[in-house]
């Protein structure tokens, strides 16, 4: 995107690697779980942005230096895939590194947030598009880049392959980088856990059939993205703590007792307007992931987080909003153990994709974006969205910057960008 | 079974034969002393005190007489003393450790050579052959600048890792001696590749504020071995130039000379080359006699650039694309080893204890008269020296080294581990295996060191030290965090 100078708007790109600081060894292999290869053809792309106060006086060798600490303790995202003589993938942890992507941009932090507001697809010059493979042997699994705004101000973009953790992973991996960069130790075991199948995943009978909430693609060979027919377009909005309570009341009734949680509401509100604004079919099924407290253990990065499908026998556009958000928060179906069965027996060599297979609402409210401190300030602004993503889209609810504002981010078909935000403008009375 | 055992008792045997042999060479003086004394003491003892002293009064000794003997003998006293060279002490020495932000494992060099060589998945292939035997290690160090892709090597960034490595060097130097800028009396820094204006002698003399009327030189373009070329240099100086410090810096530059083509000839040394510098003070002040670390006794520098081939086999030279590099012969390690053999000849005679020389000696005759064919008597240097530092040219160096000189695999460890931990950090590599040594804690008083570097030209230089005192494990250095780790297994090949 150039402006009207001659400069790009982020410009002056240089990669490099850092990788840890200690040698791992010869031989060490990470063997990601069943869970972790379902959601391998996924990418987290997250954007930290900081004002100019909480970075005063760092440069870019003040940001490399702790990494190289930081990176001890997760030496397996500086590893690299390799396949197995089943062709099941597995990480060699050969301290190859993570790629480090500096840039310059011509705005200032406020001027560059306001020209987001009017194109949100800005934001990807901020964070690394790559993905995993052609060649495995060679892509790195994580990409930082930085990029210094001209008031000072600066930028974090964090590009993470899914298949080594969830989002609350990719929040506590990134929030230890500021705690190493304040000078505190880690608490984390410095050896991970070893390959283990999650534990609270009880077995259960073989089952046949395939899981609801994941679509088989491909097969897509060592290149880890999944074509879509349409071209997915992602676009958020910030809502506010009065709007988010004008919104519950207004959906789940008053605020008392037994009331449903906001996420089930915008999941119950979200899905009717997807259904009255697409064509075809209405989605009669949508999957629903959150975290799973239990699944997570402290310091370890995992696909520990609950995804469960949700199936509705009545008409979707005709509910009431406040039935269809009982439905999602009662008759979600846990789908873990399906999803891990189904890829166990295929040995780890399917391609499947969770986001988008069906419309899928993902909660990250509880993911701690904030928490990543520089100089003991917290981002201005944290954005995440999810690259390869299914054709029928995908909803997060994120965090927001101040105590009780909230951010909604969709990635939708680009064709339904600009009717669902007219529809979601009139449902949350946004200006 | 049987067959075994009478070749091993005549092994034995012949141990022994040697062990009397070398004995009765080396002490050769001892013995005919011992029975010449005896005779002497014999003879006066028969001819008792009233003897004696007949036989000296009849001498006839007066006052002039006396006087005169005592001039003369004096005199050649003070001849020999004043022409007696001056001794060279090593006071002490410092090795660059590079921090772990510039650590390269391989995993790393073969992804940026992947990226930056697109076009050419031959010579990555070829790379990625080289780095699995090359012998080194997943510590090794690159400088900034050459870990960005592509690599950025401004004259900023390379000035920048030469004020990083040497003044690093200096300063550890300069707090483990507890010498003085103005103290410093001869400065000389060695580095082959990077010769900026002002020169890095002069960078080196602006940063400490050195003396104005410092000797100071500046070696460039001398290769590998340059190190050593400085130590003689610093030697010749300090004999003329009495009561003196000298500091020596040697190092490399790696950040201008990342080869960025694709020609295999010219890729290998961006393998091999890897960041390091060390910085020696040398003194030949009579009041470091105590505290130096050892005393230089010969320093033997061979060229045979006048050999055609000799003189192209390291080359630095522009590839088809108009990239800069340095190219290696095929033949290289064959010529390594013909300038072995000549420094060897000439080293030889001056260290090599009389039992060797006699051997030698006589199989060049038996050569010469008898057998033509017969192969060349190669002198068991291992009792000369205690040590070995071969210049961790590369695997092959060492091994070509090893097996030339017949040594055993404790004598080039030194030379593996450095190659091993640093790479080749060319002329200042020989000091990070004598500190190995040291830290290794087999350095003792009255040890002798040989250190051996082959260099562009094509040069093989040594340098022979003596032990002053026995050296107590340095608890700083650049082997500090890891000597533990070490001697280490290096595979043939190890699988990337």
């Amino acid at each position: 995107m150039v402006s009207s100078d001659e400069q790009p708007l982020v410009h002056d790109i240089r990669l490099s690697t850092v990788g840890p600081g200690r040698v791992t060894g010869q031989d060490v292999v990470h063997e990601p779980t069943n869970m972790d290869q379902a959601m391998k053809l996924h990418y987290l792309r997250g954007v930290y942005y900081f004002k100019s106060q909480a970075v005063q006086g760092l440069t870019t060798p003040n940001i490399k230096e702790p990494i190289f600490t930081w990176l001890n303790n997760f030496y397996h995202t500086c590893g690299r895939f390799r396949r197995a003589e089943s062709g099941r993938p597995y990480i060699k942890c050969n301290d190859c590194g993570v790629r480090f992507i500096e840039a310059q941009c011509v705005k200032t932090l406020d001027e560059w947030l306001e020209l987001e507001k009017d194109d949100g697809s800005l934001r990807r010059m901020l964070v690394s598009n790559q993905v995993v493979g052609p060649e495995l042997f060679f892509s790195p699994l994580v990409l930082l880049q930085i990029t210094w705004f001209k008031c000072g101000g600066m930028s974090m973009g964090l590009s993470w392959a899914h298949v080594l953790g969830d989002a609350f992973s990719a929040a506590d991996f990134m929030n230890s980088l500021g705690q190493v960069m304040a000078g505190l130790k880690l608490a984390q075991p410095l050896k991970l856990a070893q390959s283990h199948i999650s534990a609270k995943i009880s077995p259960s009978p073989p089952k046949s059939k395939d899981p609801l909430s994941v679509k088989r693609v491909g097969p897509v060979g060592d290149h880890w993205i999944a074509a879509n027919n349409s071209k997915m377009k992602a676009f958020s909005f910030n809502l506010t703590s009065t709007q988010i309570s004008h919104f519950h009341t207004k959906v789940c009734g008053q605020i008392g007792t037994n009331q449903i949680p906001f996420f089930e509401c915008l999941c119950a509100v979200i899905w009717k307007v997807v259904a009255k604004i697409r064509d075809g079919p209405e989605p009669k099924m949508v999957t629903i992931t959150k975290n799973d407290p239990h699944g997570r253990k402290n310091g370890v990065l995992s696909n520990g987080q609950l995804i469960s499908i949700v199936k509705a026998d009545f008409s979707i556009m005709e509910a009431n909003p406040k039935e269809l958000a009982e439905l999602v928060l009662n008759q979600a179906m846990d789908e873990r153990s399906t999803i891990v069965e189904a890829m166990e027996r295929d040995q780890g060599l399917s391609d499947f994709i969770v986001y988008g297979a069906n419309l899928t609402f993902v909660d990250l409210e509880e993911a701690d974006f904030y928490g990543l401190k520089l100089k003991a300030q917290k981002p201005a602004y944290v954005g995440y969205t999810i690259d390869g993503v299914g054709d029928n889209g995908v909803v997060l609810l994120l965090p927001g910057p101040n105590n009780g504002g909230k951010v909604v981010t969709l990635i939708m078909p680009e064709d339904q960008v600009l009717k669902l935000k007219f529809e979601l403008k009139k449902e949350f009375s946004i200006a | 079974m049987p067959q075994n055992l009478p070749n091993f008792s005549h092994s034995v045997r012949l141990k022994y034969v040697k062990l009397g042999y070398q004995y009765l060479v080396n002490h050769i003086i001892t013995f005919l002393l011992i029975p010449i004394m005896a005779g002497i003491v014999i003879e006066v003892l028969r001819l008792g005190p009233e003897e004696i002293l007949g036989i000296v009064r009849s001498v006839h000794l007066d006052i002039v007489h006396v006087l005169c003997s005592s001039f003369l003998v004096i005199f050649i006293a003070t001849v020999y003393f004043m022409s007696k060279p001056r001794s060279i002490y090593l006071v002490d020495y410092a090795c660059y450790k590079p921090p772990v932000t510039c650590r390269v494992p391989f995993a790393t060099f073969m992804e940026h050579s992947r990226m930056n060589l697109k076009d050419s998945p031959k010579s990555v292939d070829f790379q990625m052959r080289i780095l699995e035997r090359s012998g080194l290690g997943e510590e090794t160090c690159l400088p900034p600048a050459i870990h960005y892709i592509p690599p950025n090597p401004t004259m900023e960034a390379a000035r920048g890792e030469a004020e990083l490595v040497i003044f690093s060097a200096i300063d550890a130097l300069m707090k483990k001696t507890g010498v003085k800028p103005k103290d410093i009396d001869i400065l000389i820094v060695n580095c082959s590749l990077f010769s900026p204006t002002p020169s890095l002698t002069a960078m080196v003399v602006n940063k400490y504020k050195l003396r104005s009327n410092i000797k100071s030189f500046n070696l460039s373009g001398m290769g590998c071995s340059a190190g050593l070329i400085s130590i003689d240099l610093a030697r010749d100086l300090l004999q003329v130039q009495p009561n003196s410090h000298a500091i020596v810096v040697s190092t490399e530059i790696i950040t201008p000379n990342y080869y960025q083509g694709q020609e295999r000839a010219m890729l290998l040394p961006n393998c091999l080359f890897r960041m390091g510098g060390a910085a020696i003070l040398l003194s030949n002040k009579r009041r470091d006699r105590n505290r130096a670390k050892y005393k230089l006794t010969h320093v033997v520098r061979t060229h045979k650039g006048a050999d055609d081939k000799a003189y192209k086999c390291v080359f630095e030279e522009e590839d088809a694309q108009g990239k800069v590099g340095i190219r290696l012969d095929k033949d290289l390690m064959f010529i390594a080893g013909e300038a072995l053999k000549s420094n060897i000849t000439t080293m030889g005679p001056l260290v090599l204890p009389a039992s060797e020389q006699l051997l030698f000696l006589f199989t060049l005759i038996r050569r010469k008269i008898f057998n033509p064919k017969g192969k060349p008597y190669i002198p068991d240097f291992k009792q000369a020296f205690e040590h070995f530092c071969i210049h961790a040219g590369g695997r092959a160096v060492i091994d070509e080294l090893q097996k030339n000189l017949q040594l055993s695999a404790e004598h080039v460890e030194a030379s593996r581990m450095t190659l091993h931990r640093f790479g080749n950090t060319s002329s200042s590599s020989l000091w990070y295996e004598l500190n190995y040594i040291e830290a290794k804690g087999r350095m003792k008083k009255g040890d002798r060191v040989w250190q051996i570097a082959f260099g562009s030209g094509f040069k093989c230089n040594s340098a022979v030290w003596k032990c002053n005192r026995t050296i107590k494990t340095p608890s700083d250095g650049p082997w500090q965090d890891c000597i533990d780790r070490y001697p280490v297994h290096i595979p043939e090949i190890v699988k990337l």
